[in-house]
């Protein structure tokens, strides 16, 4: 396939967190709020003259002051954070907010507080009471949590606009990326599909970490570029799958499993499009902030909602993402250390696999792609395994 | 305080060669303890004969808690007097009150006693759900499902978890999340709760580990579940409506999960019990401020963590026994007795115990002359239920529950467990810190280097021991005691108040 116009730099502005689109922001005046989870909405950091960046630590080395302060036994993202900030690389931040959604994440983003990581006499960090489940009475809790420790501190510390006015403007930027990320993503459907698991972690990840109004243009001169593009006749893989799991912010990952001979055609991980890149809808006379909240609630996959029904249709949406995407197959991953994948990693694979009768295969992995050596040697068996079982199942359909 | 304290169990097994001899009139207090333990287990047999030998057959934990007379000779040992006394009185609630838990659910349990009515009058409750919401419910019976099967039996027996932590890591649940939810999804894999209930609570509480642990009981249990939710940013009044809501939900869901209505009048009558022993409680921590502490080793926060759970009030006999014993501590208190006869340090233990080694902090004390007068488990809420209206006790039990074991101190921010931890330290004038390093507790984990940074600025002697909380595998008991010998005699340079405890082997041991 030809490449894509805009890859390189794309690539190149994912190597920093502070990349050029994230300075140019800064220099003009606009406010970086950083996060790191999906139940922080995205689309509130981007009111009046905010801009959004999920934080990665890309081209993470050593970490051994992260580990003095978490231990050996945190998560390797909340501690390349950690050790990131501490060497000065989130010094762009004028806030950091989250929900305690997961105690990992919320003892490192503590340390931001603790050691007064940021020199900005006005940085805060944030954080926001998230509720389990999905009733309506939790939906007004978190709402209300939403507005007190994220719109009403930046609008008292900055007198950053938080009108419902200003959230319907954020949401229709917001919109417009998503529909371009998602038409991108639909072409992930086809055949012999005409865009890489890589180029589309690429794309999504350059959505979730660089301002919005920078990037825009950008991405959709790539949708454009992709509604003519022609894959190659012969196809680059051997088996199509649905890649599954906690927080994965290098692309790399995408990249070793496609080496080994498995296209990534859908990605239902923290940084991925399902969920993360869906339209908002605002209803007729609703509260902008309602329905951004409710959004938010309801369309997150992350295991720590309890709820039977929540439980159950995790397990549904990976099948039915296999479906619409034409998987084989459902890989699904785990950053050491992660509580709450740990379990659902174990639980969902078995499920997956005995009850829903898609293949799967569990892994876990650190932070960041070094050391792939095992990653490609699992892949690589699970595409084998995978293949046996289509001669097979040539082999019965001809049989009968 | 005996000397050679060592030298009364056997290598490994820790089995006794001769019960300990402290003076004739404690050894046969004591020696009379033990025939009441064994009596009370005897009549949990008797009250229903059938369906616990079944239970002790079906069920491999079952066969642990017939090491009971052990589990409480372990936490009584070197004690003498008025701290014999109470001991004994708080292990003998525990005892009495566990073994009536044990005979209910056997009663009810479906797979021996299929199609029981006793079964349809329990409510399944997750084990960090005090009951006091059951109190309400005077015809039905809440369980705490895993108090049983794994939580107590854990500290009975250190040989109890293993097998089912093997289980759930076999299934692909990794080896570094904490094992207590992990040992707790091990048992449902391998079906070893009781099948009984007409409904289930579960909670988010306390970790995430307890919040994904859940999906897995579910699969065994398949009972109408309710999902009850706590606030995790709990300092905030910002949260409190939402607590009450949840509370009102979950009585909502029991309401017509049963058929049974809500009755306010058992209910605040529970809160009032409650809240005396409250009074009791706070007289204990009061008397443990002072320079004659009574309550120090283990009973005290055990007694605590199981009442604050399990007694929800309406089981008076507890509130009997807080009389009892707090009347031989003020004795004590008033005659200037010191708690044991050499005490070095007044320490505070922190973070969480390790339930395979419960006995820990009497062997601190025997050995070393570590005395604890608080910990972070006794620390649990002490918000008193508010009983003039419906609105009030729903609010503070709202905020109790946020408070509960584990939750208090590892949820709503660092300074619940760092800020909270300095504090405790002065008012209770410890010039030490026995701190748990829980590995597997991401909570704690992530503030090690802070601990680090901040207790060297106040200058506490800081002993970090090691353990994983359920699995003495990892760090056996003699590891996590060999972690404080190291501290004592390197950094302190002191000698051992009992040289016969410093090393021995209890691999084997129940």
């Amino acid at each position: 396939m030809k490449d894509l116009k805009h890859l390189i730099y794309f690539e190149n502005l994912l190597q920093e967190a502070n990349n050029d689109l994230v300075q140019q922001a800064t220099k003009d005046g606009k406010l970086a709020l950083g996060y790191t989870c999906y139940h922080m909405p995205e689309v509130l950091l981007n009111l009046d003259n905010c801009f959004s960046v999920r934080l990665r630590a890309p081209r993470t080395g050593s970490m051994d002051i992260a580990t003095y302060y978490l231990s050996n036994f945190l998560c390797g993202y909340t501690k390349a954070l950690l050790e990131r900030a501490i060497e000065g690389g989130y010094n762009f931040l004028s806030a950091f907010l989250g929900g305690e959604t997961c105690s990992e994440m919320n003892r490192c983003m503590e340390h931001f507080e603790i050691l007064k990581l940021i020199p900005n006499d006005k940085f805060f960090v944030s954080f926001f009471d998230m509720p389990f489940k999905t009733d309506e009475h939790c939906l007004d809790s978190y709402m209300q949590q939403i507005k007190m420790k994220v719109l009403d501190k930046l609008h008292d510390v900055y007198g950053v606009d938080t009108s419902s006015d200003a959230i319907r403007k954020a949401v229709e930027l917001h919109n417009e990326v998503c529909k371009i990320i998602s038409e991108i993503g639909e072409y992930r459907k086809e055949e012999n599909p005409r865009i890489t698991g890589y180029e589309f972690h690429i794309l999504c990840l350059i959505s979730y970490c660089c301002p919005k109004y920078l990037v825009i243009d950008k991405l959709r001169e790539t949708l454009e570029e992709l509604k003519t593009r022609v894959p190659d006749a012969k196809k680059n893989y051997r088996a199509k799958v649905v890649v599954v799991g906690s927080e994965m912010d290098d692309p790399d990952f995408t990249k070793y499993i496609e080496e080994s001979g498995a296209l990534v055609v859908a990605d239902r991980f923290c940084f991925g499009s399902f969920p993360g890149r869906e339209e908002i809808v605002i209803n007729d006379g609703e509260d902008p902030l309602r329905a951004v909240c409710r959004h938010y609630l309801k369309t997150s996959q992350c295991p720590r909602f309890m709820e039977q029904a929540k439980v159950d249709n995790r397990k549904a949406f990976v099948a039915q993402l296999a479906k619409d995407y034409h998987a084989e197959g459902v890989i699904y991953e785990q950053i050491k250390f992660c509580e709450f994948w740990g379990y659902e990693r174990a639980l969902a694979s078995h499920i997956i696999t005995n009850e829903y009768g898609i293949p799967s295969v569990s892994i876990d992995r650190n932070y960041t792609a070094n050391g792939t050596g095992q990653l490609r040697t699992r892949v690589q068996a699970f595409v084998e395994s995978l293949e046996i079982k289509r001669i097979h199942k040539a082999k019965e359909a001809k049989n009968k | 305080m005996s000397k050679g304290l060592g030298t009364i169990h056997q290598n490994k097994t820790g089995l006794y060669k001769h019960r300990e001899w402290r003076g004739f009139r404690d050894t046969m207090f004591d020696y009379y303890r033990w025939l009441v333990t064994w009596k009370d287990m005897i009549k949990m047999i008797l009250k229903a004969p059938i369906s616990i030998v079944k239970g002790l057959f079906r069920y491999r934990w079952m066969a642990s808690y017939l090491t009971t007379p052990a589990f409480v000779d372990r936490h009584v040992e070197g004690l003498r007097g008025p701290q014999l006394r109470m001991a004994h009185l708080h292990y003998n609630m525990i005892v009495k009150h566990a073994t009536g838990v044990i005979a209910t659910s056997f009663m009810a349990d479906e797979k021996s006693n299929p199609n029981n009515k006793l079964s349809k009058k329990i409510v399944c409750l997750d084990e960090l759900i005090p009951l006091e919401v059951m109190a309400g419910f005077p015809n039905l019976i809440g369980i705490p499902v895993q108090t049983m099967p794994i939580f107590l039996v854990s500290m009975v027996d250190q040989q109890s978890v293993p097998p089912y932590l093997d289980s759930v890591e076999n299934y692909g649940v990794p080896a570094d999340v904490c094992p207590l939810p992990s040992a707790e999804a091990g048992v449902a894999i391998e079906d070893d709760y009781p099948k009984l209930g007409t409904c289930m609570v579960v909670c988010n509480m306390p970790c995430d580990g307890s919040v994904m642990t859940s999906s897995f009981q579910d699969r065994r249990f398949k009972l109408p579940t309710h999902v009850y939710n706590v606030p995790l940013r709990y300092n905030g009044e910002d949260v409190q409506e939402y607590a009450v809501n949840e509370v009102k939900a979950m009585i909502k869901f029991i309401e017509e999960q049963t058929g049974e209505t809500f009755n306010w009048d058992t209910f605040l009558a529970a809160l009032n019990t409650y809240n005396k022993q409250l009074e009791f409680e706070q007289q204990k921590w009061d008397v443990n401020k002072t320079n004659y502490p009574q309550l120090t080793g283990a009973s005290f926060w055990l007694y605590r963590l199981y009442y604050y759970h399990l007694s929800g009030g309406f089981d008076k006999r507890f509130l009997e026994v807080d009389k009892k014993v707090n009347k031989i501590m003020l004795d004590s208190y008033a005659k200037k007795n010191p708690v044991s006869k050499v005490v070095r340090h007044r320490a505070v233990v922190w973070s969480c115990p390790a339930n395979y080694y419960t006995s820990f902090p009497v062997w601190l004390e025997n050995c070393w002359g570590i005395n604890v007068v608080m910990d972070m488990e006794t620390m649990i809420s002490m918000v008193k239920f508010d009983t003039t209206s419906h609105e009030g006790a729903l609010g503070t039990l709202a905020k109790s529950y946020q408070r509960t074991t584990m939750r208090k101190h590892t949820k709503g921010g660092y300074k619940n467990v760092v800020d909270e931890l300095w504090r405790v330290c002065e008012e209770f004038k410890a010039d030490m810190v026995i701190m748990y390093d829980q590995i597997s507790c991401k909570g704690m984990d992530g503030l090690v280097g802070t601990f680090e940074d901040q207790f060297r600025e106040r200058k506490i002697k800081f002993v970090w021991v090691q353990q994983d909380l359920m699995d003495s595998r990892t760090i056996s008991r003699r590891d996590m005691r060999e972690q404080v010998n190291k501290y004592m005699t390197s950094v302190l340079q002191e000698k051992p108040v009992d040289e016969s405890l410093v090393d021995f082997d209890d691999t084997e041991a129940w």
